[in-house]
């Protein structure tokens, strides 16, 4: 319970994190449904963000950095998965092809989401190795 | 989406990403700032302790993950849905008053009538229903086994702060509507959400309605495997499974169900999105078949109902035996019948489907099974009745609801076991026979169960006690007004007036004036109901600020020899409050 100082070390019934884990979660969602990047981007990064610091913060992990990147890598392979299911084939070229459809006008509303979850978890695996950076010179 | 708007989210996306890391920075290194004051000051004045639980103010229950707090935070947001729902229902009753429509007119007419019914069911389900039980058990299951909190605390606040949201966007269609000019409208899919209706209304509210009611199903299943773990792994020692108590036993069983039933919702939901959004056909009559759709809806949607009763049946057995002056008759078969309801709710769902043509002997088999369900639910409804038998009752506001819960589930649970039976069914199918059966149960018992409880346990929630006199107002409003309406309602569907219609009689049929004169008699009976919903807001408000100081034993339950683990923890409290000197950490809540 005490591995990282906050809200939770001083005040032994409260967290900052259920609230921002809820909100990323419906944030996603909306996002993914709808097909809008930014949303399902921020989202993403918000759910899996709080959701690493929350383990953290309970004391099952040490620190959230490496439970967040590896959560990223995790959005990052459904993301892909997502996408390939747009391929016509499972030939290597038609695999890496299928981001184009993305990108294509019209573009590919499954290749967007595939997309949008991909950049997210780029993004969470980015925030868990500057993280630890920032955290240093911030304490 | 063209770039521009998609760069304008982007940035408003960015910009609400940094208020949210500012607003953790600043709480995470609170330790920095609290020191020299006693925090955010917006509850000034109370003594230094209180700041080593929680911080003050909006951040504290923002924060929270104590049990206790939780509740209350479940509690608030159920009577919140609790007024959406019932407002909705008294516009429907309204317009019901006359077969034309006419009072909904200038607000949407039919389409708002339909936007109304489909909220009010799914608000009360899932936004009241669940959530009122959540706010009890919250509160109480740690006390009654004898856990410092629960299992875990963090996913506790998660469950509930999936709530507000999910209720957002289930009533989103409401508030978009008029800003959108009428792109995007309420779901007007009623709450079975049957396809391939559910499908062919393209109108967005619908997928943020599902999409609302997937978080809500989120929030429930996170919600019941804590609740599990919790009952079955932080019971204090002296607590075993011999002497658990009757509430905690149906919120086991309930959670139990949530577990098995809740997913199968989600993963429908998202069957019905993809077909709503990305062309899929799990429902579509080329494709999987809508008739699919019912069984995995009804797959839930039955047990969804045993999860609605069971915890407010556990409150009735445990409130019972209190003012009865004696222990509960048959303990251990009200805990097996428990069980069985729980076994057996999820062989009864194609009753729901007597009339879509499905195979007859899946019919009968179904139909078997659900007579059988009545069997436990008589059991628990005699030894209700015997635990009464030659006690020393005290109809104090708790009990008078709960003798009114048995009263009305004998009505709601007979006219259930009619319906259950292919030949009647048939004929009451969709009519508003089966609304009233239903409205018996969900209103007549689950809700006057809730409220029993909310009675029952407001002394240890607010440290006061209630109006008696405008508790008993609350009660008998609520008695005459649930059989007034119900009653009517049985009568309406004996007449073949169908459910979900916004208006009637336009056909010229001869009956038109006796269903009229029903209808008029169940929406005089839904407001003899809103005005005692008032009494008891206004009675709950009221004492909470400035009822007389509760005492440790509000029940006499010392003196009745029917001690309790949740009032002796209450008891505990004021008296270690009272050797601190000060007020301890609860005494506002």
């Amino acid at each position: 319970m005490d591995a990282q100082p906050g809200l939770d070390d001083q005040y032994r019934r409260s967290s900052s994190w259920p609230l921002f884990v809820a909100l990323g979660l419906v944030i996603s969602e909306l996002g993914v449904l709808f097909g809008v990047i930014p949303i399902s981007v921020g989202g993403l990064v918000l759910f899996i963000g709080a959701i690493a610091a929350a383990v953290s913060e309970a004391g099952y992990t040490d620190r959230p950095w490496r439970l967040l990147a590896g959560l990223g890598g995790l959005l990052v392979g459904v993301g892909v998965l997502i996408a390939v299911t747009q391929a016509s084939a499972l030939a290597p070229e038609e695999v890496v092809g299928v981001f184009a459809k993305g990108f294509a006008q019209p573009p590919n509303g499954v290749v967007v989401r595939g997309i949008s979850i991909i950049v997210a978890g780029i993004a969470g695996i980015v925030l868990a190795l500057v993280g630890p950076q920032l955290a240093t010179t911030h304490r | 989406m063209d770039l521009s708007a998609q760069l304008a989210l982007t940035v408003l996306m960015g910009v609400f990403l940094a208020a949210v890391a500012m607003a953790l920075s600043r709480l995470e290194d609170w330790r920095t700032y609290t020191p020299l004051t006693s925090g955010g000051g917006v509850a000034g004045g109370e003594s230094g302790y209180i700041t080593r639980e929680k911080p003050l103010g909006l951040t504290r229950w923002l924060t929270t993950v104590d049990h206790k707090d939780i509740g209350i935070l479940y509690g608030v947001f159920a009577v919140i849905s609790f007024a959406w729902g019932g407002l909705a229902v008294l516009l429907i009753r309204t317009e019901l008053m006359t077969p034309a429509m006419d009072v909904l007119e200038g607000l949407g007419g039919e389409a708002f009538y339909n936007g109304l019914m489909t909220s009010h069911g799914i608000t009360m389900l899932f936004l009241f229903g669940t959530p009122v039980i959540a706010s009890l058990s919250n509160y109480f299951i740690p006390l009654l086994i004898g856990a410092d909190d629960m299992a875990f605390p963090r996913i506790n606040a998660i469950a509930f702060w999936l709530l507000p949201p999910a209720a957002l966007l289930i009533w989103a269609g409401f508030f978009l509507d008029p800003m959108t000019g009428g792109a995007i409208e309420s779901a007007q899919t009623s709450w079975t959400m049957y396809t391939p209706l559910s499908i062919m209304q393209t109108n967005p509210g619908v997928d943020l309605f599902l999409l609302g009611l997937h978080l809500s199903g989120v929030s429930a299943t996170l919600g019941a495997i804590n609740f599990l773990v919790t009952i079955f792994s932080e019971r204090n020692e002296e607590v075993n499974w011999a002497n658990l108590d009757i509430f905690s036993w149906t919120i086991l069983t309930q959670s139990a169900l949530i577990l098995f039933a809740f997913p199968l919702l989600g993963s429908a939901i998202v069957m019905l999105l993809l077909d709503r959004n990305f062309a899929t056909t799990f429902f579509t009559v080329q494709g999987g078949s809508p008739i699919l759709w019912q069984h995995l809806f009804w797959f839930f949607g039955h047990p969804e109902v045993y999860i609605l009763v069971l915890p407010p049946m556990g409150v009735i057995s445990l409130i019972i035996p209190k003012f009865s002056g004696r222990k509960l008759f048959g303990f251990k078969f009200v805990v097996y019948s428990t069980l069985a309801i729980g076994v057996l709710s999820f062989g009864v769902w194609a009753h729901h489907m007597f009339t879509t043509g499905i195979d007859p002997r899946i019919r009968l088999s179904f139909m078997a099974v659900s007579l059988a369900i009545a069997i436990p639910s008589a059991v628990k409804t005699f030894n209700w009745i015997t635990t009464m038998w030659n006690g020393d009752i005290r109809l104090t506001a708790p009990m008078l609801f709960s003798v009114g819960f048995v009263s009305n589930f004998i009505i709601g649970g007979v006219t259930g076991v009619f319906l259950s039976s292919i030949p009647v069914d048939q004929l009451l199918h969709d009519t508003y026979y089966v609304v009233g059966h239903f409205h018996y149960i969900v209103m007549g018992a689950i809700a006057f169960a809730g409220f029993a409880a909310m009675y029952y346990w407001y002394p240890i929630v607010s440290g006061r006690m209630y109006q008696k006199t405008l508790a008993r107002w609350h009660f008998w409003t609520w008695m005459i007004g649930s059989n007034i309406t119900f009653f009517a309602m049985l009568l309406l569907g004996y007449d073949g007036m169908p459910r979900r219609y916004a208006t009637y009689g336009d056909q010229g049929a001869p009956f038109s004036v006796l269903i009229q004169n029903l209808h008029i008699i169940a929406s005089v009976g839904a407001f003899i109901m809103a005005i005692g919903t008032i009494i008891w807001l206004y009675n709950f408000v009221v004492s909470w600020y400035e009822g007389p100081a509760a005492g440790p034993d509000p029940w006499d339950l010392r003196e009745y020899g029917m001690e309790s683990r949740e009032f002796e923890w209450h008891a505990d409290r004021l008296e270690t409050a009272i050797t601190d000197g000060g007020s301890d950490d609860q005494s506002d809540d």
